[in-house]
C-alpha cells in the first residue's frame, strides 16, 4: 500500500514540523503540569499512605491532615471498646515554632505519638531509633528540613516552644503539604508543650483486626463516637487531598491549563490539516475521479492527524521526562504513573483524530470535476 | 486480452452482446447538459450521441468552449447529463454517485492537460496508490505499476518524484496510471497542450499504439491537429452539436 498520507506529512516538512510542535507542546503541558501537580499532592497524604493505620478518627470539620483540631484523650478508651478494633492510639500533629540557631524563628509540624514502630511512622529512618523518643526531650527530624531550615546534625539542639530538644536522628520522606517540615517526639512532650492539647489529642490512629472490614469498623466507631468523624484510610486521603485541590484553585488551575494543552493542540492540528487539505484539493478531486470515495479521503487525512499524534507524544513525553531532573534540583517532583501517560496518549490521539473532523466537510464538497481545470 | 491483466477484469461480466456491436466500449446517446448559472440556464450539450469500440481512437475537436470537456466528464462519469443515456462497458450507467465512483473504479482512465500526478509520490507510487484506490493491493498492485510504467517506456525512471520528470515523462507517467487496472475506456483531455510539438507527436504515438494493443477504446478531446494523424475518427463538436464524424 502506498500512503499518500505519509509522503504528503513528509513533502510538507516545515508544516509536518509545526504540526508534530503544537502537539509536542500540549503533551509536554499536560504531563509536567499534572505531573507537577500530582508530585505536589503527593505530600498532602504521604503519612497518611505510609501509617499502618486502617482507620483516623479526627475532630469534626478537619479539613485535611496537617490541619488537625483536639478532642479529648480520653475518646480512645471507647474507641479500643469496639469490635473489630485491634490496636487504636493517641496521636498529635500540631504545628509549633521552632527556634532556628540563625535566631529566626519558624513553624513545624510535629507528630506525636507514644508508639511509633507500632503505626510506621516515621517509615524512612535515616539514623537514629524512634523507640528512644520516649525516653527524654529528643526529637527526630526531616531531611527535607535543611531547604528551609539549614543542615542539621544528630546531636544539635533546637527549641520547640521555649523547650530544649535534641536531634537524635534523621528521617526522609516525611513531609506537608504546607512545607512545614515535620519532626517526630513523643507524644506526652507534645502535650505538654502547649496548652491547647492537655488532656487532648489530634486523632485516634485505629487498626482493624485480621478479618475485619475497615468500612465496618469505621462505621462502629461512628456510634460510639458521635463528637467526631471517623474516616478508613483511603476516605482520609481522599479528604485531605480535596482539600488542597479546591481550597487553593490548584484543581481548577490545573484543569485550565489542560484544557489551554488541548486547545493549543486541536488549533494548531486543525489549523495545519486545514490548510494542508485546502493545497490538496486539486490532488483529493483526482482521487476521486480515479474511483476514490470521501472515505478514502477522510483515511488519509485521518492518518496524517494519527502519525501527527504518535511523532508529537513521543517527543512531548520525552521532553517531560528530560525535565525531570531539571524539575528535581528545584526539589519539583515530576509524577507520570504508565495510567497517566496512557491517558494522555489516548487523549492526544483523539485530539488530532478531532482537529482532522474539522477539515472533513470540506473535502466532502470536493467535485472531482475539478480535474478538468487548470 | 493481456492474459496477466487477468486478476483486474475477472469480477466484470461480459458484456451482453445482442442488442450493441460487439465491440463497443462506450456509447452515449441523445446526451444534453444544462448548467443552472443563477437565473441564467446554459445548454452546453444539444443531444449527443456517440459510441466508440474496443480498440478506437476518437479525436474529439472542436473550439475553446464549445462542451468537449462537459461532454467527456459525462463520458467518464464525473458529470451526470441532464438528459440521455451512458453505457460503458456494456452496462447502462445509472446516476447515483455510489455507482457512479464504481464505474470510474473500474472502467475509465482519465488523463489531463494538467497531468494531476501526486507530486509526492513517485512515478512507480503514482500508478501504484492509483490502484491502491481502485482495490488493488499488495504486490499486485506493485507488479502491475512498474508493468505499465515499462509500457510507456519509464521503466528507468520509477523512482523519479514528477517534479523531477519532463513534462513528457510525466504524461506518460498519467498515460500509465490511467492504463493501470485494465479499464476499457481511456479519456484524455487535452494532453498535448502542455507539450511541445516533437513531444507531443510521440505522445498522441504511444496513446494510439497502446490502445491498439491494449484494445481499449481512447477518447482524445483536443484542438491539436496533429491528432488526426494518429485518430481512426474525427468527431468535431460546435455549440453543443456533434458534426458529421469523418472517417479518417
Ligand atoms: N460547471 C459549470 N457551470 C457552468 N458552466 C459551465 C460549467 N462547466 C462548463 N461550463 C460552460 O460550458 C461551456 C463548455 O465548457 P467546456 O465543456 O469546458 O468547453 P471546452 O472544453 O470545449 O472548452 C462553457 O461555456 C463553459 O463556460
Ligand atoms: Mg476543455
Amino acid at each position: 500500500m502506498v500512503s499518500l498520507a505519509r509522503k504528503n506529512l513528509l513533502h510538507d516538512r516545515l508544516r509536518f514540523v509545526i504540526t508534530v510542535a503544537g502537539v509536542a507542546f500540549a503533551v509536554t503541558l499536560v504531563l509536567v503540569q499534572v505531573g507537577l501537580f500530582l508530585g505536589l499532592l503527593g505530600k498532602a497524604t504521604v503519612t497518611i499512605e505510609n501509617s499502618s493505620a486502617d482507620i483516623w478518627v479526627t475532630s469534626r470539620e478537619t479539613p485535611n491532615v496537617d490541619f488537625a483540631h483536639s478532642f479529648p484523650e480520653t475518646t480512645v478508651l471507647r474507641v479500643r471498646g469496639v469490635a473489630g478494633v485491634e490496636k487504636a492510639d493517641n496521636a498529635i500533629v500540631q504545628f509549633m515554632n521552632i527556634m532556628l540557631p540563625s535566631g529566626a524563628e519558624e513553624g513545624c509540624l510535629v507528630y506525636g505519638l507514644e508508639d511509633f514502630s507500632a503505626w510506621n511512622l516515621p517509615w524512612d529512618v535515616e539514623s537514629g531509633d524512634p523507640t528512644e523518643l520516649r525516653r527524654g526531650d529528643f526529637i527526630l527530624m526531616d531531611r527535607s528540613a535543611e531547604r528551609r531550615f539549614g543542615p542539621f546534625q544528630v546531636g544539635d539542639y533546637r527549641e520547640i516552644l521555649g523547650h530544649r530538644f535534641r536531634i537524635i536522628g534523621a528521617t526522609r520522606g516525611a513531609a506537608s503539604f504546607t512545607t512545614a517540615p515535620v519532626v517526630f517526639m513523643d507524644f506526652r512532650r507534645a502535650q505538654g508543650l502547649q496548652q491547647t492539647v492537655h488532656n487532648r489529642t489530634s486523632y485516634i490512629l485505629v487498626k482493624v483486626a485480621p478479618g475485619h472490614d475497615a468500612a465496618q469498623v469505621a462505621e462502629r466507631i461512628r456510634a460510639v463516637t458521635p463528637y467526631n468523624d471517623v474516616y478508613t484510610r483511603a476516605e482520609w486521603a481522599a479528604r485531605s487531598r480535596n482539600y488542597w485541590v479546591v481550597s487553593t484553585g490548584l484543581g481548577m488551575n490545573m484543569g485550565i491549563t489542560v484544557f489551554l494543552g488541548i486547545l493549543v493542540g486541536i488549533v494548531v492540528v486543525a489549523q495545519t490539516l486545514y490548510t494542508s487539505a485546502v493545497e490538496h484539493v486539486k490532488e483529493f478531486g483526482t482521487v476521486k475521479a480515479i474511483g476514490g470515495s470521501n472515505w478514502d479521503i477522510y483515511r488519509i487525512l485521518g492518518e496524517q492527524a494519527l502519525i501527527a499524534a504518535v511523532v508529537g507524544y513521543a517527543i512531548g513525553a520525552a521532553m517531560s521526562f528530560g525535565m525531570r531532573p531539571l524539575l528535581a534540583q528545584l526539589h519539583l517532583n515530576v509524577l507520570v504513573s504508565p495510567q497517566f501517560a496512557a491517558t494522555v496518549f489516548a487523549g492526544t490521539v483523539l485530539m488530532c483524530l478531532g482537529a482532522a473532523m474539522l477539515s472533513f466537510k470540506r473535502v466532502a464538497g470536493i467535485d472531482p470535476a475539478l480535474v478538468f481545470r487548470a | 486480452m493481456n492474459a496477466m491483466l487477468a486478476p483486474f477484469c475477472c469480477d466484470r461480466e461480459a458484456p451482453p452482446r445482442d442488442a450493441l456491436s460487439a465491440r463497443e466500449v462506450l456509447a452515449v446517446e441523445d446526451v444534453r447538459k444544462t448548467f443552472e448559472e443563477g437565473s441564467q440556464k446554459v445548454e452546453v450539450l444539444r443531444g449527443v450521441s456517440l459510441a466508440v469500440d474496443q480498440g478506437e481512437v476518437v479525436a474529439l475537436e472542436g473550439p475553446s468552449g464549445s462542451g468537449k470537456t462537459t461532454l467527456l466528464s459525462i463520458m467518464g462519469c464525473i458529470l451526470t447529463p441532464s438528459a440521455g443515456r451512458i453505457r460503458i462497458a456494456g452496462r447502462e450507467v445509472s446516476g447515483d454517485e455510489a455507482a457512479l465512483r464504481d464505474v470510474r473504479k473500474r472502467s475509465i482512465g482519465f488523463v489531463f492537460q494538467q497531468y494531476n500526478l501526486f507530486p509526492a509520490l513517485t512515478a512507480l507510487e503514482n500508478v501504484e496508490y492509483a490502484l491502491n484506490v481502485k482495490g488493488v493491493r499488495g504486490r499486485g498492485a506493485n507488479a502491475e505499476a512498474a508493468r505499465v510504467l515499462d509500457l510507456v517506456g519509464l521503466g528507468d525512471r520509477k523512482r523519479f518524484l514528477p517534479r523531477d520528470l519532463s513534462g513528457g515523462q510525466k504524461q506518460r507517467v498519467a498515460i500509465a496510471r490511467a492504463l493501470a487496472g485494465s479499464p476499457e475506456v481511456l479519456l484524455a483531455d487535452e494532453p498535448t497542450a502542455n507539450l511541445d510539438t516533437a513531444v507531443g507527436t510521440q505522445i498522441l504515438e504511444l496513446f494510439q499504439k497502446l490502445a491498439k494493443e491494449e484494445n481499449k477504446g481512447l477518447v482524445i478531446v483536443t484542438h491539436d491537429p496533429k491528432v488526426r494523424n494518429v485518430a481512426d475518427r474525427v468527431v468535431g463538436i460546435r455549440d453543443g452539436r456533434l458534426s458529421d464524424p469523418t472517417e479518417h
